[in-house]
């Protein structure tokens, strides 16, 4: 039998049917428990559980200053590039602790990738050699396999068709946004389980950005992306699930539609809807 | 209204005026020397650069003609050797300043390099002759390099220093991001970004210890023959020109005139290289 | 309730501009619908021709509203709270000229029983009426205030309402039959009695969004989607 909606659909001619309601996760990718991280004497994040869902979108909302990044960074320990920093807390990347003293943190960022704020392919290589530089640099030196995984990244980030024939150009020579999915496609390259993004979008125009949010969503159905970004607009069209985070305190966390219409704290209405100051 | 006050407009305008126009004074200042020196090297050498001059030995005293080759492939040896044992330390010691190290013990090494910087190069000499001369009894052309070498390091390690610094910490976040380990991330991604400044920097140093003869008196020595071994003392450009400027002969007087002439368009030629290397490809960001 | 205020002070101004629209014409609707029932029950034309005046106004302010909401959609994208609010007074506001419309239908009627002998049975209307009103009047208040109990209220008064028409349209149908020479004014009496009953149905919608704004909360059609 089909119901009302389905013939309609059909009459439409559209194949896709709406998204499920995204109320109850099927898998978590990252379980965070009761981490708090400071840098030096100052308290970056105080005591956050929180559990990542897997093939989501997580967005990462707060204002400036709220940790919102050094949380993000804490998932590929990114952090602890920053001198003086300390953690308490668990990790666990699809069950294992990201944090546990056998773990070699590059290990842990091969498999939690990350895109930057602002795009920062590496200036003295072209564009074909940027996407390969991660799997070089850990030792892959089959040129077919290089070449097989250039032209996959390439075509997940949605840039293959515009770069296909400019392989050898430098890859600071493309626009800003085309430079920021370059960056996707190298990290992609090393083939991560989650991806991280902070702020891929602040220093776009709102095509690239459209861009970049519709490769967001391509992405979801193979890796778990968690965002931070400070465009509400954009946590609302591209997340499943949002984190207010304020003053290193995760506020809520919930999914997205419930977050933007009827939050649950004071704190993060009075952001949301621009109250705060 | 708000423009009534014109005069006072003008007399802004005669300070700005007056401002350019000393500032530009001083900017000739400084290069007047520079065209001057130039310019009486010319004149009174130029007409001793001749093919002998980069191909025969010197002449003794009376005897016409004759050259310098031996002390300009001597300078390139010294400069060679000086590199082999200045380049990787200075490299290397920049490297670490700027990528490990603690904040105080960086500030204490980078003070320690600067002071090494002021000291006089002749010092150097003495450093050298005390350390090897004395020890293996006899100058040599190891010791003429190892001197310019100690003066080439600290210039090495500050330029290195600065312009690894001057590489975006996105490139540094970007590579470890991707699971690329610290010491592949500084080859790889850092050092190759920056490697137009570290170049630049080797240039300035070589070129800069390329003239020096202080260092020289007293442990490459000079010679007025072919070097045959890197053990025995050796002629160098810097410390010809100055040999025969000391001595009484026209005929040597003319020499160094050329040796000089010689070395200031060496020196000339390698900021040239410099300029060209650094403008270059806008790829990189150093 | 536009407290605390908003950082960017224009979308305080705009949200502000909107409530004030959106009560004003509430405030119309309510006194339309009282100035027919009064002169349905004073037996004066010149109020049944005001109340229809005010029809004309309580429709460019529901364009006015639909506008700005647009507007504020548009211009400010309102998150939470603020697009609740919005949503509502853009569903809100052709409730209200919904009521209004009853009123001028109320006010017709009104007019052409006037020109007839006075009827007794015109008081029958007089306690539909009240309850109409309060129920409008309370929606109104209730979404002006937030106020999540006294919406339900008027939801569960809507029920009482329809049976209150039901008895005075069953009356007068029986009254018809009887006295053929006043069919006329009965008839008009049962429609207006009818738009009496619409006009609860218009505050019941207004309570369920004011629900919704308050409270983020469908309470629509709760038997319907309790039984699928």
């Amino acid at each position: 039998m089909e119901t009302p909606e389905q013939t309609v659909m059909e009459r439409l001619e559209h194949g896709s049917a709406p998204p499920p309601d995204a109320e109850v996760p099927a898998a978590h990718t990252f379980e965070v428990k009761n981490v708090s991280i400071w840098y030096g004497e100052k308290l970056a994040i105080d005591n956050v559980t929180l559990d990542v869902a897997a093939n989501a979108v997580t967005a990462i909302i707060g204002p400036s200053g709220c940790g919102k990044s050094t949380f993000l960074r804490a998932l590929n320990r990114m952090h602890e590039l920053t001198p003086k920093t300390r953690m308490e807390g668990t990790v666990l990347l699809n069950g294992e602790d990201l944090y546990s003293s056998t773990v070699d943190p590059a290990i842990v960022r091969r498999r939690v990738g990350m895109v930057f704020q602002k795009s920062n392919p590496f200036p003295t290589m072209t564009i074909g050699e940027n996407v390969v530089i991660g799997l070089r640099l850990n030792g892959v030196r089959n040129q077919r396999f290089l070449n097989e995984r250039l032209e996959k990244s390439l075509r997940m980030a949605a840039l293959w068709d515009e770069v296909k024939d400019d392989l050898h150009k430098p890859g600071t020579s493309l626009s800003g946004g085309q430079q920021q999915r370059l960056c996707i496609a190298r990290a992609l390259a090393v083939e991560p389980e989650v991806i991280l993004m902070d702020e891929p979008c602040s220093a776009l125009d709102p095509i690239a950005t459209a861009k970049i949010e519709e490769l967001i969503y391509q992405l979801k159905a193979r890796y778990t992306i968690v965002t931070v970004t400070h465009n509400m607009q954009q946590a609302g069209r591209v997340s499943d699930y949002t984190a207010f985070f304020y003053l290193g305190r995760l506020i809520e966390y919930g999914p997205t539609t419930k977050i933007f219409t009827n939050p649950g704290e004071k704190q993060t209405e009075d952001y949301i809807t621009g109250r705060f100051g | 209204m708000r423009f009534e006050r014109a005069h006072n407009h003008t007399w802004r305008k005669i300070k700005s005026a007056l401002a350019v126009g000393i500032a530009f004074g001083s900017a000739l200042l400084v290069i007047t020397p520079l065209g001057l020196v130039f310019f009486y090297l010319l004149i009174n050498g130029a007409g001793s650069v001749n093919w002998d001059f980069f191909t025969k030995l010197p002449a003794p005293v009376g005897a016409l003609g004759g050259g310098m080759a031996n002390a300009i492939v001597g300078t390139l040896e010294l400069l060679a050797l000086a590199g082999v044992i200045g380049i990787p330390v200075g490299v290397l010691g920049g490297v670490y300043l700027a990528e490990y190290g603690s904040a105080r013990l960086n500030s204490v090494l980078r003070f320690l390099a600067d002071v090494l910087n002021g000291i006089p190069s002749i010092t150097w000499g003495v450093v050298v002759y005390g350390l090897i001369v004395l020890r293996f009894k006899g100058c040599s052309a190891y010791a003429g390099g190892l001197a310019l070498a100690l003066i080439m390091i600290p210039l090495i390690l500050r330029t290195t220093e600065e312009v690894i610094l001057l590489v975006p910490n996105g490139y540094r976040e970007a590579a470890l991001a991707l699971g690329v380990s610290r010491w592949k991330t500084i080859v790889h991604i850092v050092m190759k970004t920056a490697s137009k400044g570290i170049i630049t920097g080797i240039l300035l140093a070589l070129a800069r210890v390329g003239g020096e003869t202080a260092p020289l008196l007293f442990t490459a020595f000079g010679n007025r023959f072919w070097n045959h071994s890197l053990s025995q003392p050796i002629a160098a450009l810097p410390l010809q020109v100055f040999t025969y400027a000391i001595s009484p002969y026209d005929d040597w007087h003319r020499q160094a005139w050329a040796g000089a002439l010689v070395l200031v368009t060496g020196v000339f030629c390698v900021n040239i290289l410099v300029r060209i290397l650094t403008r270059g490809r806008g790829a990189s960001v150093v | 309730m536009v407290v605390p205020k908003h950082i960017l002070g224009t979308f305080d101004d705009a949200l502000t501009s909107l409530r004030k629209d959106l009560l004003m014409m509430a405030g119309l609707a309510e006194r339309s619908l009282d100035r027919a029932i009064k002169g349905l029950l004073q037996r004066d034309d010149d109020l049944c021709t005001h109340a229809i005046a005010d029809d004309e106004e309580i429709d460019q302010l529901e364009k006015q509203i639909d506008k700005d909401g647009f507007e504020i959609l548009l211009r400010y994208q309102p998150v939470a709270s603020d697009l609740r609010r919005v949503i509502s007074a853009i569903k809100l506001s052709p409730n209200i000229e919904r009521v209004g419309d009853q009123a001028t239908n109320i006010a017709k009627r009104a007019r052409k029983l006037n020109r007839h002998p006075p009827l007794p049975e015109v008081q029958m209307i007089v306690p539909i009426q009240a309850h109409a009103m309060s129920m409008f009047k309370d929606s109104i208040n209730a979404f002006a205030r937030e106020n999540v109990e006294l919406a339900h209220s008027v939801c569960s008064r809507d029920k009482q309402l329809d049976d209150m028409n039901r008895d005075a349209n069953r009356k007068l149908t029986e009254l018809m039959m009887e006295d053929r020479e006043q069919l006329r004014g009965y008839f008009n009496l049962i429609l207006i009695s009818r738009a009496l009953e619409r006009v609860g149905d218009h505050a019941t919608n207004i309570a369920e969004d004011a629900v919704y704004a308050a409270a983020a909360e469908d309470i629509r059609h709760k038997s319907l989607a309790a039984s699928v």
